[in-house]
């Protein structure tokens, strides 16, 4: 038995350095960003947000996305509350409008808002380069539950992105974002995104449950739910301006 | 033709009943059409000065700068202070005061309580006026020295339930659109006595800058407040003059063709389409700012005007009546002085003098009135928290009318008056004296 159980601690040794290793980083965030680029084919989802906030009643948030993501485009159309229903955003390059169903008008927004009142900004539905935006400042191991994660501090390199500091907390035995860490310029922990769940859409995996936490405000939270993703062909129509006051008649 | 007017002026006073309301008519028209042009009148003045503190300047100097890989995101900075500093002093601009802020609109947070509120980050030192018309309840300037201290309103304050000590958590955007977060004391609670007040939070620059990735001693406004506000146009056309010559200016004054409705709007939609490199000067008056309120004073003026106009169609066909009547019961009188030798125009004179005396003593009259009830209306304090606030004048509903305005409408009343009583003042001139002395009332 002492011998089997020696054995075992020299394994254990042996194997140690190589689950220690640093990872390749670069590699990880290329294949975090394939992950969530769908170029060459449109993407299409609904996303129920479920907004809390403390000393107010719970909202519920509907939208369904359309996404090209190779000409960087995607319409958000709101379809629940009633109060919202028509609302919409468009993005082309790197310019959104937001439609508002009621006074029939387009006005410019950003990239970086918030959705309607919620924690989630258009920047979460959308496509994103953690390569091209961000530089790795350092690489540590932790824990998330009882998965073993890679946690990735990632310094803006541009002023385009929402935040200038993030941490991924990323799983070692395959490339999921289980927890992310958003810093404002100050370094102040601005919001944490939990992504419980992931769901394969057309052989990728795309977080189907995610949890966004302000921390800020304590108590303020959105949960965010995709079903019905597809990546099925989209008209082209349905990324103009067009579509939005269409959908409206 | 004194004789004629001093008989036009008794046979007023003969028929005091009717004269006086005929005249009440003509002085409630003027009365209303008066309280209007004056509330119109105080409109643009009020609005002015409370944004003129609110913005702390009449005339104002912005930087715009182009970013981001493709040079289409824009960020408002101004980072050479020295070079507007000089060009103002060269433009001999007649300053009271000159003020450099940074802002931005965000979000407070005290244990679970949230407000967006707007932000000025203010030199505090030098911004003396601030200081003179901010008056805090709590806190002193003192703390201020602190270099994260913010003075909030009393009433911001009690949303957020914060004592002065507390420390307050700020949520914003960059200058370049990135999210931040930093950390204020609270140094004042200041009294909701003006706009000054419940608008706006005051923060030192030098921390805002850093909440805003402003480096030091760069800022995003300056505003100069003159020393007479009739000064403002021909102080930013000197300013921009002197500019002109060696900064990067975008045009002023100038409409474009493409639907914009003011110069401002033009300057604004320029921005959008130029690309330049480096800081990019706007030069902009509180006027600019204040256009479309210049736009419904016009507005309020000629409804005004309408409303004069249709009140003293009705009051001219009761003149018009009544001077009629007024001929038939003096046809024998008129038909006397006719044969005693009064002229035709003498005739018809004398009732154009009894209708312009009507029309000057009933238009005094409403001035009058008007200006009692304008003093009892401004008399009543509505309060700073008011919606009407940035209307009134500390509180109060003021009001202003210009001297060529009421005038005018005086002209424009007796022109008016004379007209309705034309008709029947020729047809009393045309009588034949025996007919008239024949007649029987």
């Amino acid at each position: 038995m002492k011998r089997f159980f020696a054995a075992l601690a020299l394994a254990a040794l042996a194997i140690a350095p190589v689950f220690s290793q640093a990872p390749d980083v670069s590699k990880i965030l290329r294949e975090l960003d394939d992950m969530g680029d769908f170029s060459g084919r449109d993407f299409s989802a609904v996303y129920t947000i479920v907004s809390q906030k403390p000393g107010e009643k719970e909202t519920v948030t509907q939208a369904r996305m359309f996404r090209r993501d190779g000409r960087k485009q995607f319409v958000l159309l709101i379809v629940m509350p009633e109060v919202n229903k028509g609302q919409g955003y468009l993005r082309e390059d790197d310019n959104v409008w937001f439609y508002d169903s009621g006074s029939r008008k387009f006005s410019h927004s950003s990239i970086k808002e918030n959705i309607q009142n919620s924690e989630a900004k258009n920047s979460d539905l959308t496509k994103r380069s953690l390569l091209d935006d961000y530089g790795v400042a350092a690489t540590t191991e932790g824990t998330i539950g009882k998965y073993p994660v890679w946690v990735i501090d990632l310094k803006a390199k541009n002023t385009e992105v929402s935040y200038e500091r993030m941490k991924l907390h990323v799983r070692k035995d395959q490339n999921m974002i289980l927890k992310e860490e958003d810093f404002s310029v100050s370094g102040r922990l601005m919001r944490t995104t939990l992504f419980p769940k992931y769901a394969d859409v057309g052989g990728k995996l795309i977080p189907s449950q995610i949890l966004i936490i302000d921390e800020l405000n304590p108590g303020e939270k959105s949960q965010l739910t995709l079903t019905e993703q597809s990546v099925a062909a989209l008209p082209d129509s349905v990324f103009t301006k067009a579509f939005l006051e269409k959908v409206n008649k | 033709m004194k004789t004629i007017a001093n008989i036009a002026f008794r046979n007023l006073s003969r028929q005091k009943k009717r004269s006086v309301l005929l005249g009440a008519a003509i002085a409630f028209g003027v009365m209303i059409v008066t309280l209007i042009n004056g509330f119109a009148g105080a409109f643009v003045s009020n609005v002015s000065d409370n944004f003129s503190y609110l913005l702390a300047g009449h005339v104002f100097v912005s930087g715009v700068e182009k970013t981001g890989a493709k040079l289409d995101k824009e960020i408002e900075v101004i980072r050479d202070d020295a070079v507007l500093t000089a060009a103002l002093k060269d433009a001999g601009v007649p300053a009271k005061y000159v003020t450099r802020r940074s802002d931005f609109d965000g979000s407070l947070i005290f244990e679970g309580k949230k407000v967006f509120h707007s932000i000025a980050g203010t030199d505090l030192a030098n911004e003396r006026f601030l200081r003179d018309r901010l008056v805090l309840k709590e806190g002193s300037w003192d703390n201020m020295k602190d270099p994260r201290a913010i003075v909030l309103s009393d009433k911001i304050a009690g949303k957020l339930n914060v004592q002065v000590g507390d420390r307050i958590l700020v949520s914003l955007k960059t200058a370049a659109g990135q999210n931040n977060a930093g950390e204020f004391v609270l140094a004042g609670i200041s009294f909701d006595t003006g706009i000054l007040g419940s608008l706006m939070g005051y923060a030192n620059i030098a921390y805002v800058n850093e909440l805003l990735g402003l480096a030091s001693g760069e800022y995003m406004t300056m505003g100069i407040m003159l020393d007479d506000i009739s000064r403002t146009e021909r102080s930013a056309t000197a300013l921009y003059d002197r500019m002109k010559a060696s900064l990067q200016l975008f045009d002023r004054g100038v409409k474009d063709e493409k639907g914009a409705t003011t110069p401002f709007m033009a300057m604004m939609r320029k921005q959008n389409r130029e690309q330049w490199n480096g800081v990019k000067y706007r030069v902009f008056t509180l006027n600019d700012i204040l256009a479309q309120v210049q736009q419904i004073v016009d507005a309020i003026n000629i409804a005004a005007f309408v409303i004069l106009v249709v009140l003293f169609f009705i009051v001219m066909v009761g003149i018009t009546n009544t001077f009629r009547m007024v001929m038939y019961e003096r046809i024998r009188e008129i038909g006397t002085m006719r044969a005693v030798g009064v002229q035709r125009g003498e005739i018809r004179s004398m009732f154009l003098y009894e209708a312009l005396f009507l029309a000057i003593g009933g238009a005094l009259a409403g001035i009058v009135l008007a200006l009692v009830a304008m003093a009892v209306i401004s008399f009543f304090n509505l309060g700073m928290d008011s919606p009407l606030f940035i209307i009134l004048k500390n509180g109060h509903l003021s009001f202003r009318v210009p001297p060529f305005q009421a005038v005018g409408n005086v002209l424009v009343i007796a022109v008016l008056t004379l007209a309705a009583a034309f008709f029947p003042a020729r047809n009393a001139a045309r009588l034949d004296p025996a007919v008239a002395l024949r007649t029987l009332k």
